[in-house]
């Protein structure tokens, strides 16, 4: 067998192991993405910690701060382990993060867009209901709805801000007789199926409310 | 035999390309689905704000960057060479630097908003930048037509493409499953997850009022989903076992016996249809099923689609053949 043909299946296994070992290490069960202190006082987290504190015996407090600080010995050994691999990733597409619907958020929140067309607020788009559907195209895209998932998070209320300016000046062209725009999220607790059966679904409440001037965009 | 030497024997194997040139067409078809889906939005989401977007995009990416940033004309110029690539691919034309193209094209988009981006996103770039390393245009391909006069070749492809298609499918599912760990996943629990998620407005399809009166039947997907994906690694085991069926063993008679394989597939189908009428959460579920072709030995695919192992050679009415037809390979 001449030498080339012998060396290349063992280059080519040499690097598809690479491949499997790059893919694998990012793809490892980690808490990317929930890293953020802040994030972890949410009820849904909050309940997760006392329904599991229950479970192994340890209170909730003490759960969470064990695991925050096994998060962050874990992430900055991550990093290390990933950071040689990183150029793969950028420029091969190969990176791996599949913690997707790892819990149930039990909190979620609905956008409403209102106008002032000089009377009472006018409800023109709410998250999911056929009914309302100014800018729906956009706003139910996945994209969107990816952004708008975001956005309900407190740490992300910059960007929010941003997407409400554009909402603004898109109401001001759509809407020439109204004063002004409102954004708010609705935020409840999903009922559980015995609240739903006794129809005693928890009420909600509006939060991060922002109104637009509409004049000053025209 | 070592290990290694058992490893590098595995990698060199060749056989029919119908596996990997199905997952090219269909990935390719999945990715003009998207670029159709995406136009509509690209205004706001990634154009920059001087051009009607809602964010300050500074740094969008090398490429965009080069091209002069995030402006209508380099956007859907890129979108539209995407979608030209994303066409050469599914008929198989060029497939390596279509496919080059495309995960290029597509890492450069879909990295401009990075909040309007998925985990869609990092699946396709996945399985592009297997497609380049693979030859996915040997067979059933406009490639292979314009070679050799006919759709389809019998010119063995490199196998460990599939492999690594399989091997991205069991690290999806069983990593995402290893990270369900809410109390309302896990087994011992309320086993209330996808019911809480079917009420998540960010993702729902669509109300479901009804949801409530089938909360035992979410509870059973609950429990089905998270044994699927954390059971996916058995996969593995099941290709093992399938290819020394003829040593003993309790379990590898047991997994053969079920064929594990196709009660995979069809669970994993039935979980992506689920997902696809209940929920939005983009084009996720296509591109993973886009990869179940490689699942099955092209062999398989051969005596599924009852294709004969010889491929119909196209006429050639001017001159008898000179030579008899070459045996299959």
């Amino acid at each position: 067998m001449p030498p080339s043909t012998a060396f290349w299946p063992h280059l080519r296994a040499l690097l598809v192991t690479a491949h499997i070992i790059a893919v694998f290490a990012a793809a490892f069960p980690s808490p990317t993405g929930g890293m953020n202190r802040s994030t972890w006082k949410d009820p849904t987290v909050q309940a997760e910690m006392v329904a599991w504190g229950a479970r192994l015996s340890i209170p909730p407090d003490e759960l969470e701060t064990r695991l925050w600080r096994l998060a962050k010995t874990f992430m900055a050994s991550r990093a290390v382990i990933l950071a040689p691999f990183q150029p793969y990733y950028r420029h091969a597409g190969t990176h791996q993060a599949w913690n997707m619907f790892v819990a149930p958020h039990r909190n979620p929140a609905r956008l409403h867009i209102e106008l002032d067309r000089g009377g009472d607020w006018e409800t023109i788009y709410i998250s999911r209901d056929p009914t309302l559907t100014w800018k729906a195209p956009l706003l139910d895209h996945s994209r969107a709805r990816a952004a708008l998932f975001r956005y309900s998070w407190r740490h992300y209320r910059g960007s929010f801000r941003k997407l409400g300016q554009w909402l603004a000046a898109e109401a001001a062209s759509d809407f020439p007789g109204a004063d002004r725009m409102r954004l708010r999220w609705y935020r409840y607790q999903t009922p559980t199926p015995q609240q739903v059966a006794d129809n005693t679904s928890p009420p909600g409440h509006f939060e991060s409310a922002r109104t637009y001037s509409l004049e000053a965009l025209r | 035999m070592s290990l290694w030497s058992r490893w590098v024997s595995l990698l060199d194997r060749r056989e029919g390309g119908e596996p990997l040139a199905l997952v090219r067409a269909l990935t390719g078809a999945v990715i003009l689905i998207i670029l159709w889906r995406d136009w509509g939005i690209v205004e706001p989401l990634w154009l920059h704000v001087d051009h009607g977007g809602y964010r300050v995009l500074d740094s969008p990416g090398w490429l965009i960057a080069q091209l002069g940033g995030c402006t209508p004309e380099v956007i859907y110029g890129l979108m539209t060479t995407c979608a030209v690539s994303a066409a050469l691919l599914t008929v198989g034309v060029l497939p390596r630097l279509a496919a080059l193209a495309c995960l290029q094209l597509l890492l450069a988009l879909t990295r401009i908003n990075g909040h309007a981006s998925g985990s869609d996103d990092l699946l396709i770039t996945n399985a592009l930048w297997i497609l380049v390393l693979a030859d996915s245009a040997a067979t059933l391909s406009l490639w292979c037509r314009l070679k050799t006069g006919a759709w389809r070749s019998t010119r063995q492809v490199m196998a460990w493409p599939r492999y690594l298609f399989i091997g991205q499918l069991v690290l999806l599912y069983g990593t995402t499953g290893l990270q369900k760990v809410s109390a309302h996943w896990v087994p011992g629990g309320d086993l209330g997850a996808l019911y809480y998620i079917l009420q998540q407005p960010a993702w729902m399809r669509r109300e479901l009022p009804w949801l409530a009166d089938v909360y035992s039947l979410t509870q059973l997907a609950t429990l089905g989903t998270w044994l699927f994906e954390v059971g996916s690694p058995l996969l593995l085991l099941a290709y093992w076992y399938r290819a020394t069926r003829q040593r003993s063993g309790r379990l590898r008679s047991l997994l053969n016996r079920l064929n594990f394989r196709t009660a995979f597939a069809l669970t994993g189908v039935s979980l992506h249809a689920g997902i696809h009428v209940l929920m939005d959460i983009g084009p996720f579920s296509l591109i993973t099923l886009a990869m179940y072709p490689a699942l099955w030995h092209p062999d398989e695919w051969r005596a599924r689609l009852r294709l004969s192992s010889e491929p119909q050679q196209r006429p050639q009415p001017t001159s008898p053949p000179r030579t008899p037809a070459r045996p299959a390979e």
